[in-house]
């Protein structure tokens, strides 16, 4: 068996950007040569323990592989020739046995309802679908199987609204995420959310490398990239003063922004139930009912949904639930990224988002990483690309943050030490490594946003505008659809009195004393504010939904002083007992129950010893 | 309209520092007013039920909430009264002097005006990302005072298996408190070679219930995604770094972090207070006296102490001083100060104060007791000596101003040295200079020497 | 026959270093800074004692546990023994501190005390 040298397999993340075998759909004479040739190719790097073949307009591949580097390399490898996509059944080792499950307990809440429109997700992405399917008549429900919205992807990612240089030109991406960052802003002001456009310099490390401009430039232009410049080192260093001496100019991309992508899911969300969508967290899609080449009902543990038509924006879960539908036409595999929050401190650092990427990334679908600004202002570092198994796999490693220092280099102003936290996050890509935003072929009423990996955040709003359309134009086969009378786009962002005067303050602490009670210090959080979070449209009623929310617990104590006052007020809030409230849906109590609940389970074990010879201490 | 206060010291804190301060500021006359984010006052003690408080201060061993109530019921008989749920949203110095703090309580918000300020902000726990424990996040993970504030105060069980990361003080009091509450505690991690609590706790918490202390060990991981399933430990080298091959996984619930606390001082930054790289702290002088005028800080805010005692010890000079300062008004003598550093020297982890007030020290009517307050930087098991030298470079070979010998120093043991105002006479030849210093040097004594 | 134990001393945070040699009923401590250590090195070596400090459940307040103390030692062995006898009690406001919330514990002579204040002004 011939292993792919390791040097290959973690740098070809490159891959899609490699010229296509065939850049056309395959005709159906086509496959059977191409089929042949990628399986010649393969057994070059596999010998016989991989086989592709075709299946209804897709490469499957099976087999096994050495490693799962191995693995996705044959998926990249086979996105090469032009099929409708790759589905990658090839085990590896490391590789769980994953299924998409429910939290909690069954119940029958959602059970013989019927909705126009069911959106199987609640990240960004099936948020901001749902919200901009409110503008039309439609019942619409949002499913997420979740405690909240946000609670993957969609919260563990930089915030960043990239300018659009990064997308391979020609892509779904590159298209979608020009469009996106000029729907953000405005969304960002409907929606009463923070919204930032700090730019993005790209550093030059080399004189050599600063002669890419004109390179760079003409790739900024195909892509649509709304403005961008290069900066003379003594100009970099004028407006960075912090940053490393060793650069020598960059190129500078205006309009890269950022903002809170947690807050921005629960947004739409809340913007999305106000205008009468309905968003039913905790509820799990386990299968589906079809009849003629369309869905008929969703299978869920809250009971059997009808819907009319059906989107799927699963995020990591996509290709399972595309399966579900009889339409698996492409695997996901997945890129951890981990990034690193510094402390508020940090926050007059530096005023851009710094990046120095190595050369060979100017034509990669991963960007470099760097130093990103979180929309309050602290710096986050990140993220890594890493190819990891795991769909919900967010535990961090020791080597991906000493990946992180690397960046850190860029800022002299920045240490380790100011870290506050890290966590992971997992990219889903596909194998041709861009986003598939599509009515499906086979199933009718079936529409797909998947593989929405980096740039998705920036990309979403775009996204959600054409799924919306396919949405309307799938429904339009079943009634009328017209326009929503009524509709809102905006929502009355609840109340943050830390960015009051003092003034304001005042009077809104006078309507509702809870607003003055400051619950989380670091980062100022009142009572009220996390009575509003767990009362909202969309409810937050565990600790990681609440800090998504609020932040409160996110600061530099990380919930050491407030998770208890928290915990006290979800409880008071929804009547359940403190020891069960949650940090993240069922499973994931606090604590186990009251103290003083009898017998000693120590005894006899670590129990008193009462014997007299002295310790060792 | 916004309400007004106007006062002659603001005290920010009321746990044993904050109120030591207020008590004697209002001894000495000054009016006071006390900003406590809580419910109640007494800070951390609260929730600290074990005993051993007060055997300096008091003569006997109290429990936290004893000690906080005494701390309570001399502050009541003076008159004072703390603003509770009160919270200082930004501080400002006025042009004028003085200090104006913007805060909000469930009143609304106001302004309140002082002279002085005393920062008794207390301190914060280190939590695992901080020492760099990998894994998910899933919930299971507490520093020792929250797992402490949940069994202690909220009556609630954090879970039923536990293990401890870090031997500091709270880590090894809760290993005691989770075993007669019913928990299985599996054993203490202490990456360092050395226990970091002190030494009657190793044997009273972990000793006495057969818990095991694992020493230049960690842990490296915790393993679950919704709620801790184990950790994985590992030995650590001289550096600290986990030593591959010796990873061991231990199934638990529970992960409690002991380790390490660090002092509270947002405002003191906000304020433009220096603070010391070694104690996280503000650099004081020995009136507690920070480097911005009319700013004073005490207690765990301005270094972690071991014991409450030689908390309230410095709550009081903090205060009392306040309260000269905001008497004796702008442009009085007595609020000029000729500092002279204070330096830890070889073997010296740190010293507070980090600063000496020549003029305080040179003033009868002024000069007190100096309390100086070290940590060795290693431990000298068979004996030690400290040494105040004049002059403040490393290794001064300057005259020893006073001496002090112990049978022993660790660095989790703090030490206290109550010198003669008499005995710092570190002042330059020209009054109008700042001093040449002096500084802390600690040397062990070999057995034969003893 | 002559037994020798090293023990850390608890009675202060000093922590000083025992030598306990038992000779039949006789402890004879060395390595003591004070009078305290003596005898607590005495005792220790021939039976632990121990002051117990947990809580109580409270009823009738928004504090859920007061904290209490006993108000003499009683011996290591007993403690979880001591804390399920502790399970069962519940006070309700108005307690001092000092006051007995539960008294003769397990029969050992040795009274629970509180060591807060719980006041009815609690919300």
């Amino acid at each position: 068996m011939l292993v792919i040298p390791r040097k290959q397999a973690v740098e070809s993340p490159s891959s899609s950007d490699e010229e296509p075998i065939r850049s056309e759909a395959v005709s159906r004479p086509d496959a059977s040569r191409l089929v042949g040739r990628l399986g010649a190719s393969l057994r070059s790097r596999f010998g016989d323990s991989v086989e592709a073949s075709v299946d209804r307009g897709s490469i499957r591949l099976e087999g096994e592989a050495p490693s799962y580097d191995d693995k996705v390399s044959a998926g990249w490898l086979a996105a090469r020739y032009g099929f409708k996509g790759v589905v990658n059944d090839i085990r590896a080792p490391g590789e769980a046995d994953e299924r998409l499950e429910p939290r909690g307990a069954a119940d029958s809440s959602l059970d013989g309802s019927y909705y126009d429109v069911a959106i199987v997700g609640g990240g960004v992405i099936g948020a901001a679908i749902a919200r901009e399917l409110t503008r039309w008549d439609l019942s619409i429900l949002l499913l997420e199987k979740e405690s909240d919205v946000a609670a993957h992807t969609s919260s563990r990612n930089d915030g960043m609204i990239h300018d659009g240089f990064a997308a391979k030109p020609g892509s779904k991406k590159a298209a979608y995420n020009v469009r996106g960052n000029r729907l953000w802003e405005p969304l960002c002001r409907e929606l009463g959310l923070d919204f930032k456009r700090p730019g993005s310099l790209v550093l030059f490390r080399t004189a050599a490398a600063a002669a890419l401009y004109p390179a760079m430039a003409a790739r900024a232009r195909r892509n649509g990239v709304d403005g961008w410049e290069f900066w003379s080192r003594a100009r970099v260093a004028a407006e960075e003063p912090n940053v490393t001496a060793d650069q020598r100019g960059a190129f500078f991309l205006p309009s890269a922004g950022v903002l809170s992508p947690y807050r921005a899911t629960v947004a739409l969300a809340e913007n999305a139930a106000m205008n009468g969508a309905r968003v039913a967290l905790g509820a799990c899609v386990l299968g589906m009912e079809l009849d003629g080449g369309s869905i008929t009902a969703l299978r869920t543990n809250k009971g059997s949904v009808r819907a009319g038509v059906v989107v799927n924006a699963a995020g990591n879960w996509a290709d399972v639930v595309a399966g579900m539908a009889g339409d698996r036409f492409f695997s996901l595999h997945q890129r951890r990224g981990t990034d690193m929050i510094l402390d508020a401190e940090t926050a007059s650092a530096q005023r851009h988002i710094l990046g120095m990427p190595r050369l060979l990334q100017l034509h990669s679908k991963t960007k470099g990483g760097g130093l990103v600004l979180t929309v309050e202002g602290n710096v986050l570092v990140g993220p890594t690309a890493t190819e990891s198994p795991g769909r919900e796999d967010y535990a961090t490693k020791p080597e991906e943050l000493d990946r992180l220092t690397r960046h850190l280099r860029l800022n002299t102003a920045l240490s380790m030490a100011q870290g506050i936290t890290y966590f992971s996050g997992v990219r889903p890509c596909t194998y041709e490594e861009d986003f598939i935003v599509e009515r499906s072929e086979r199933v009718t009423n079936l529409v797909h946003a998947a593989g929405i990996q980096s740039p998705g955040l920036a990309s979403a709003p775009a996204i959600a505008q054409d799924v919306a359309a396919m949405v309307v134009e799938a429904a339009g086969r079943f009634r009328r659809v017209a326009p929503r009378a009524g509709w809102r786009a905006g929502r009355a962002a609840p109340p943050e009195p830390r960015r009051l005067g003092i003034e304001a303050r005042d009077a809104l602490i006078a309507g509702n004393p809870a607003y003055g009670r400051v619950v989380c210090r670091c980062e100022e959080v009142s009572e009220g504010e996390i009575v509003d979070a767990i009362r909202s449209i969309v409810p937050a009623t565990d600790l990681d939904a609440i800090k998504r929310r609020t932040r409160a617990g996110m600061g530099r104590c990380h919930g050491g002083f407030c998770t208890p006052r928290v915990m006290e007020l979800v409880a008071r809030e929804t009547g359940l007992p403190a020891w069960a409230v949650t940090k993240k849906g069922p499973g994931s109590e606090l604590c186990v129950g009251p103290t003083k609940a009898g017998p000693r389970r120590s005894r006899g074990d670590a129990a008193a010893r009462g014997d007299a010879s002295g310790g060792a201490s | 309209m916004i309400r007004r206060l106007e006062t002659d010291v603001v005290v920010l804190g009321a746990g044993p520092a904050g109120l030591a301060a207020a008590c004697s500021a209002m001894e000495a006359g000054a009016r006071v007013v006390v900003v406590e984010r809580e419910e109640r006052t007494g800070g951390i003690l609260k929730q600290c039920i074990h005993d051993g408080f007060g055997l300096l201060r008091y003569g006997r061993q109290l429990s936290g909430p004893e000690y906080a109530l005494r701390d309570a019921d001399r502050f009541g008989s003076l008159g004072g009264r703390a603003m509770l749920e009160a919270f200082v949203t930004s501080a400002s110095r006025l042009e004028a002097g003085g200090f104006e703090l913007a805060c909000v309580d469930r009143g609304g918000a106001f302004l309140l005006r002082s002279a002085a300020l005393v920062l008794a902000t207390g301190c914060r726990e280190r939590t695992d990302r901080q020492v760099f424990v990998h894994g998910d996040r899933p919930a299971g993970v507490f520093t020792a005072g929250l797992a402490q504030y949940m069994i202690n105060v909220q009556g609630l069980l954090p879970g039923r298996r536990a293990v401890i990361l870090g031997s500091g003080d709270i880590g090894l009091i809760m290993a005691r408190r989770m075993t007669l509450e019913g928990m299985e505690v599996i054993g203490a991690y202490e990456a360092k070679p050395e226990p970091s609590g002190l030494s009657r706790n190793l044997r009273q918490c972990l000793d006495d219930y057969g818990i095991p202390l694992a020493l230049s060990s960690t842990v490296t991981a915790v393993h679950g995604g919704r709620r801790v399933e184990g950790v994985t430990t590992a030995r650590v080298d001289g550096a600290m770094r986990p030593i591959p091959g010796t990873e061991r996984d231990l199934s638990c619930d529970t992960l409690v972090l002991s380790v390490g606390l660090i002092p509270e001082n947002e405002l003191a930054k906000s304020l433009g207070v220096p603070l010391d790289p070694r104690t996280r702290g503000p650099r004081v002088d020995q009136n507690m006296h920070t480097l911005v005028d009319g700013v004073f800080a005490c207690g765990n805010a301005v270094h972690v102490n071991d014991l409450a005692d030689y908390v309230s010890e410095s709550g009081e000079r903090a205060g009392s001083s306040a309260a000269a300062y905001a008497l004796a008004g702008p442009g009085s003598p007595s609020r000029v100060r000729r500092l002279s550093p204070l330096s830890a020297g070889p073997g010296c982890l740190y010293v507070v104060p980090q600063l000496l007030d020549l003029a305080a020290l040179a003033d009868v009517a002024r000069a007190d007791d100096v309390c100086l307050y070290f940590r060795s930087s290693s431990t000298m098991a068979s004996g030690a000596v400290a040494r105040l030298a004049a002059g403040d470079a490393p290794g001064a070979g300057g005259a020893t101003l006073l001496e002090r010998r112990y049978r022993a120093l660790r660095p989790p043991e703090m030490e206290r040295i109550k010198a003669p105002a008499g005995s710092l006479a570190v002042g330059p030849a020209r009054p109008a200079e700042p001093g040449p210093g002096a500084s802390l040097i600690v040397e062990p004594i070999e057995p034969e020497d003893r | 026959m002559s037994e020798r134990k090293e023990l850390t001393c608890i009675e202060c945070p000093r922590g000083c270093r025992l030598t306990v040699e038992v000779d039949g009923g006789r402890a004879t401590v060395s390595g003591n800074a004070c009078p305290k250590g003596a005898v607590w090195g005495a005792q220790e070596a021939v039976a632990p004692m121990r002051t117990l400090t947990t809580t109580v459940a409270v009823e009738g307040s928004a504090r859920k546990r007061l904290p209490v103390r006993s108000d003499g030692t009683i011996p290591l062995a007993r403690l979880l023994d001591a804390m399920e006898a502790i399970d069962p009690v519940v006070v309700r406001p108005p307690v001092r501190r000092g006051d007995v919330v539960a008294s003769d514990l397990l029969g050992l002579g040795v009274d629970l005390v509180a060591t807060d204040d719980l006041l009815g002004e609690d919300r």
